[in-house]
């Protein structure tokens, strides 16, 4: 038992003040009688006591004083030496995932862990990391709770046992909750459950894409690696938006090597997702199997062109050339009509940039003024990373009428560039799921009709103008290199973790609670 | 034990005014009683010439006419015997308590007690052969005093004497070894009475004539009406603390009249009376004549 502020036990010197407060008063006048029996006589007549101080009642009284004292004092028990920090280091890669009887080495840990946390004293500080993937920490009460910690996934990043060791201190107590893959050696101190994970597994390392939209050809290559016993069947299913619902390719087992499994498929033309996944039996982490295409719907690719009177016959040609190879037609650009993609070539187009799939040449849009003619632009160039322009040559582009004030706000793609100064050529106007591409020239003013790369530039520029709508994605990663193999793993003999310190407790409450206890015998008390 | 230094100092007895007060009380003509059995020895002692003159005493009938002193009657025309060593038969016997308790009151019943004492000693040493004063506890328990020369002796002797608790049988025991008692005067506050009684039988088993003085402060029968008080007993040093109201202060004034009639009755019961003495009725300081006549009074019967 300790003191928080001793000083304030200077105030028992009180007690003797207590004492001669707690005495009945003295009389102030002495008389001396021969008559001392008569008085006594008398005062039983009058059943008449002498007032006279209680001895109980004064101890009564002190103990209640000592209480208050003690109480202000701050008496505490002593503490117990112990840790009064716990480090949490819960392994959550992609092989705790790993399950045994339909239950994850993740889920068991997390359930002992909760199981244990449960006990811990409430004075202890809890710090929980999370190790693999991401790296979340929780703090006291989120951590007791193991909130939002997820699922496991990613590799494992750090030694566990370096890890233990650094954090090892005489206030800190680490626990350590893995399956042991992937790591060299396990921590020597502090408690330590291992969940045995070991197993077969195979994985889709990589999955590589030829997308041939707005054409229905899906060219898909999926990279695996077994990692198993040998002759096990493994094969690679797909099924889902595909012509034929499902296809299996069952491969060939190499152990612990990259299998590339072709595949050749044509997609459904409403879209979907298409599922592809490695089956092997007897396969104890089944995340990494399976790979998910989200698909987008096949465009209808209905071109309409509107055509200055002297635009001549290079947009009608080009609307011609895109229909053919995207698999599509030219229809008539009417009022109201629904096409896939607009072809203006000068004149007034009644369009907002970035609002419809339109590439415009030389088009003067809703609104603006008319245009300054620009002769024979010069230092024409071209952003050689855009999407549009990636690896085409249009070096013998020759403009020889552009018009200044016909493009709107956009990511330049072609410009011309005279003392220093970029003038923009043409521009993508990106939308809402929508773009259009503006050229500030009509075909007829240049040579871009009969360069090499216009009919990839227009085909890029059909494709562009769809923007997400066109493009397909991939759901799942790619596994961590570490987390493929399972069969081998360090595995130990669980063990506890030591007593945690009690830290000091007050007894305050409890003398304030005898010192009233005294006082209110003292009530009752003649 | 009684605290000593939680008592009152011992007042002056005897002031000036009683000083001057006495010799005219001494003079005063009343005869002054002995005991029968001394008388007798005196007449036969009157026969023996033998003896040390030591002093003149008035004349009482039935002193030996041969002892007046007939220059002296010349002189003065008073009648005043002779007193030789051996002649002091015609004595009294004044027994006195010095206990704490006669330290109560105010004035002190200590004060009233010594003039009783003087009084009655010097009544003896004018009329009849002389006095014994028995103090038991003081320095010197048997003072015998001779003669009117020695007046002054026996007040300073009574004055001299100290504070101090003895048993009534002390008295008793010492009286009773006398050869001669004569009148026992025994002054006291006889308090508590049951101490007194066995001492009173023995003396008048004994024959001895008892005459109890009890000088009488406003305590024995006006005790306090109110207030928080302390009281004290000063021999046993006991003390109560008391707040004092009027059903307290009547129930007292029935113990203290319970007291006085028990007293009475014990004196009652062996044939001597107890005479109670308001000597606080005025100032001490202004003793008047008449307070102290009935002493004389009661000496004479």
């Amino acid at each position: 038992m300790s003191l928080q502020d001793p000083e304030y036990l200077w105030a028992l010197v009180l007690l003797p003040l207590l004492w001669w407060l707690s005495r009945p008063p003295a009389p102030r006048r002495r008389l001396l009688t021969a008559h001392f029996p008569q008085w006594q006589s008398a005062m039983r007549a009058q059943r008449r006591r002498a007032p006279r101080g209680s001895f109980l009642r004064f101890v009564l009284l002190a103990i209640a004083m000592v209480g208050a004292v003690f109480a202000a004092a701050g008496v505490q028990t002593a503490p117990t030496p112990g840790p009064d920090r716990l480090v949490v280091l819960l392994d959550a890669s992609r092989s705790m995932a790993a399950q045994r009887d339909g239950v994850s080495a993740f889920a068991r840990a997390r359930a002992a862990l909760l199981a244990r946390l449960a006990a811990v004293p409430a004075h202890v500080e809890v710090v929980l990391l999370r190790c693999g993937g991401d790296l979340r920490r929780r703090y006291g009460e989120s951590a007791r709770q193991l909130t939002d910690l997820g699922e496991p996934g990613g590799a494992l990043a750090v030694d566990l046992a370096e890890l233990a060791e650094s954090l090892r201190d005489a206030r800190t107590q680490v626990w350590v909750y893995t399956d042991g893959q992937g790591q060299v050696r396990l921590p020597k101190y502090g408690a330590l459950d291992v969940y045995d994970a070991r197993g077969d597994n195979v994985s889709i390392v990589d999955v590589r894409l030829e997308d041939g939209w707005p054409l229905p050809e899906l060219q898909i290559a999926v990279d695996l690696v077994v990692h198993a016993a040998a002759d096990a069947d493994v094969a690679v299913v797909v099924r889902g938006a595909i012509e034929g619902e499902q296809e299996r390719r069952v491969v060939t087992w190499r152990d612990s090597q990259v299998i590339t499994v072709n595949l050749g498929l044509r997609r459904a033309a409403i879209g979907g997702d298409v599922e592809l996944r490695a089956v092997l039996a007897d396969d104890v982490l089944c995340g990494d199997d399976v790979r998910v295409l989200r698909l987008p719907p096949l465009p209808a690719p209905r071109i309409a062109v509107l055509a200055d009177s002297d635009a001549g016959p290079f947009a009608p040609v080009a609307a011609e050339a895109l229909a053919d190879e995207v698999k599509g037609h030219v229809v008539p650009a009417t009022a109201g009509g629904e096409v896939g993609l607009l072809i203006v070539d000068g004149g007034v187009a009644e369009l907002e940039p970035g609002s419809a799939r339109a590439i415009t040449f030389g088009a003067r849009l809703a609104g603006q003024l008319d245009p300054e003619p620009w002769l024979a632009p010069a230092g024409i160039d071209w952003d050689r990373e855009h999407v549009l322009t990636r690896g085409l040559d249009l070096s013998e582009l020759q403009v020889d009428r552009a018009w200044r004030g016909v493009l709107p706000d956009g990511q330049p793609i072609l410009w011309s560039e005279e003392g220093g100064l970029r003038a923009p050529l043409a521009v993508l106007s990106q939308g809402d799921g929508v773009a259009s591409i503006h050229f500030a020239f009509r075909l007829q003013d240049s040579n871009l009709p009969l360069l090499a790369a216009f009919p990839q530039l227009l085909r890029r520029g059909f494709v562009r103008s769809y923007d997400a709508a066109a493009s397909l994605t991939i759901e799942g990663a790619a596994p961590p290199a570490g987390e493929l193999d399972l069969r081998y793993a360090q595995l130990a003999t669980s063990r506890p973790g030591s007593a945690f310190g009690q830290p000091t407790r007050s007894l305050a409450r409890w003398f304030v609670a005898a010192g009233l206890l005294a006082l209110g015998f003292r009530a009752f008390m003649r | 034990m009684a605290r000593r230094d939680l008592l009152p100092k011992p007042e002056e007895p005897f002031s000036d005014a009683f000083c001057s007060l006495l010799p005219s009380l001494l003079a005063t003509r009343q005869r002054i009683d002995a005991g029968v059995a001394e008388r007798l020895r005196a007449r036969q002692a009157v026969l023996s010439q033998s003896g040390t003159f030591v002093g003149h005493r008035r004349y009482e009938r039935g002193d030996d006419l041969r002892h007046l002193d007939w220059s002296a009657y010349a002189r003065t025309g008073e009648l005043f015997t002779k007193q030789l060593e051996e002649d002091d038969r015609r004595a009294v016997t004044v027994a006195l308590d010095l206990s704490a308790s006669m330290l109560v009151g105010s004035p002190q019943r200590r004060v009233g007690a010594l003039r009783l004492a003087a009084v009655i000693g010097g009544l003896a040493l004018a009329r009849l052969d002389g006095v014994t004063v028995v103090t038991p506890g003081a320095t010197c328990p048997v003072a015998r005093f001779v003669g009117v020369a020695q007046l002054p002796a026996l007040l300073e002797h009574l004055r001299s004497l100290p504070v101090v608790d003895v048993e009534p049988a002390a008295v008793t025991a010492l009286v009773l070894s006398f050869d001669t008692v004569g009148r026992l005067h025994w002054v006291s506050d006889f308090a508590p009475p049951q101490d007194f009684e066995r001492p009173l039988r023995a003396l008048r088993r004994r024959g001895a004539k008892v005459t109890g003085w009890l000088p009488t402060v406003s305590d024995d029968d006006a005790p306090p009406s109110g207030g928080y008080l302390r009281v004290v007993d000063p021999e046993t040093d006991r003390e109560v603390s008391v707040p004092v109201d009027r059903a307290l202060h009547d129930e007292l004034r029935r113990q203290l009249a319970l007291l006085e009639r028990q007293q009475r009755q014990m004196f009652s019961e062996v044939g001597a009376p107890l005479l109670r003495w308001a000597f606080a009725a005025r100032p001490v300081d202004a003793p008047e004549l008449a307070d102290h006549l009935p002493i004389v009074a009661a000496c004479a019967r």
